[in-house]
């Protein structure tokens, strides 16, 4: 009898316990849906004006050093212009937003987060933009990460410190191509796998994304080799030094393809 | 003076979420006092209601903190699943018994520490595994699972003592 009493609240504890773990486990698992349902909806408005505010804070005290680094990027821009000018005559055109098949717009990041294993942003800009999900974020340093989600004036995207995220990068220009994650653990580091054991490289060589995807443009460049080591005895795994430090970032540019929806009805298509 | 420890739990949360979104020092490093407030909860709370306690304060903290939604929820709600079990244990049966809660200075510096090192032990092992374990090398979900549970330990300590004051029944 006294065992009966003692099953029973275990028994209801148990239940309520289940219950729980799963509904955590199905919002762990939906995330990306819950994301775009709840968080889209009022929750990235929410977080990008409360926390948004704090960063500027953290910005204002970092102007002088990023003024360092956008006076210097811009002198380099210059000379890459004159130099291209000098050798087709041609002024360049006054529109740059869209190039080739892409169109880019200029955005700042209102909130982002660094020290968790799934790391976001939160950029000012949203559909009213023009900004849809599956944009890529660059900036003149390399490959940021991918919009997943969008408000009307702001965007919620995964970070490329982000175990789920995953960038094509090429070997230098003509190099093989493997998948580039971040490396869990520095804000500039990552690693880039599955490289054949006859690809030739030495320490210092430039990974560029690959432009195997719909989503970044080819060539950009995104960081250097740095160590590396055999994987199975089948394919190199490289660490690789990011030319962009996420711990100083701010301004960063939105990639939408203009063909990806034809891209994708294309794939679409294949796998039906 | 008696305090308000309900009041004090919805401060301390507060704290939770800014330590998510500002405090920033390593990835090695995960601070919660999420397993310091679940075991602090009064003793006379039965287990179903600290479940539910737990379930609100990890959504709260996963829908307006930085990170992935349910992670916290996950972890936390494990943690109020042994809090009664854990204080029996390590604090004695009578304090159930009597519905008093543990303080430090009546159980001791030693045994509060060892109770919120198993309650940070736990939480840090579920959590860090939710957080994509599996895509990091071991050594590396270890050396975060240990600095973790430390800076856990450490800044646990003094909130468990304020939560848990001797003359709160």
């Amino acid at each position: 009898m006294a065992a009966g009493k003692k099953i029973i609240p275990a028994l209801v504890n148990a239940a309520i316990f289940i219950l729980m773990e799963v509904a955590a486990l199905s919002l762990l698992h939906n995330n990306g849906r819950v994301q775009n349902f709840f968080i889209s909806k009022w929750m990235h408005s929410f977080m990008a004006k409360t926390w948004g505010a704090a960063e500027n804070v953290r910005y204002y005290f970092s102007l002088s050093g990023m003024n360092e680094d956008l006076a210097s990027e811009n002198f380099a821009l210059a000379r890459q212009v004159d130099y291209y000018k000098s050798l087709t005559g041609a002024e360049a055109p006054s529109g740059l937003t869209e190039v080739g098949d892409y169109r880019y717009l200029p955005a700042s990041i209102v909130k982002s987060s660094r020290n968790k294993q799934h790391n976001y942003l939160i950029i000012n800009k949203g559909s009213e933009d023009g900004v849809t999900p599956r944009s890529g974020l660059v900036s003149s340093c390399g490959v940021v990460g991918i919009v997943d989600a969008v408000s009307k004036h702001y965007s919620y995207a995964i970070s490329f410190m982000n175990t789920e995220f995953s960038v094509s990068a090429r070997l230098g220009r003509e190099g093989s191509v493997g998948p580039l994650v971040w490396d869990g653990k520095a804000t500039d580091g990552a690693v880039l796998g599955q490289i054949p054991l006859q690809q030739k490289f030495a320490p210092g060589d430039t990974v560029y994304t690959s432009g195997y995807s719909s989503i970044f443009p080819s060539d950009i460049p995104i960081g250097v080799v740095g160590d590396s080591k055999v994987v199975n005895g089948a394919t190199y795994e490289i660490k690789v030094r990011l030319l962009q430090d996420f711990g100083a970032l701010r301004f960063i540019t939105v990639v939408s393809n203009k063909g990806r929806e034809e891209i994708s009805s294309l794939e679409n298509r294949e796998d039906d | 003076m008696k305090q308000n420890f309900y009041l004090q739990y919805v401060l301390l949360v507060v704290a939770q979420i800014l330590i998510c979104n500002f405090f920033h020092f390593t990835p090695y490093v995960t601070l919660s006092i999420l397993p310091v407030l679940a075991l602090c909860v009064p003793v006379k709370v039965s287990t179903p209601a600290g479940l539910m306690i737990a379930f609100a304060t990890g959504l709260a903290v996963d829908f307006l903190a930085e990170g992935v939604v349910g992670i916290n929820t996950f972890a936390l709600v494990s943690v109020a699943l042994v809090r009664r079990g854990l204080v029996r244990r390590i604090f004695g049966e009578e304090l159930i018994v009597r519905g008093e809660n543990f303080s430090v200075r009546r159980a001791g510096p030693l045994k509060v520490t060892f109770a919120i090192f198993l309650v940070q032990t736990l939480f840090m092992v579920l959590y860090i595994w939710a957080d994509g374990a599996s895509a990091r090398p071991f050594s590396f979900n270890l050396w975060r699972v240990v600095a973790s549970i430390a800076a856990g330990v450490l800044i646990g300590f003094p909130i468990a003592d304020m939560l848990t004051p001797e003359d709160r029944r």
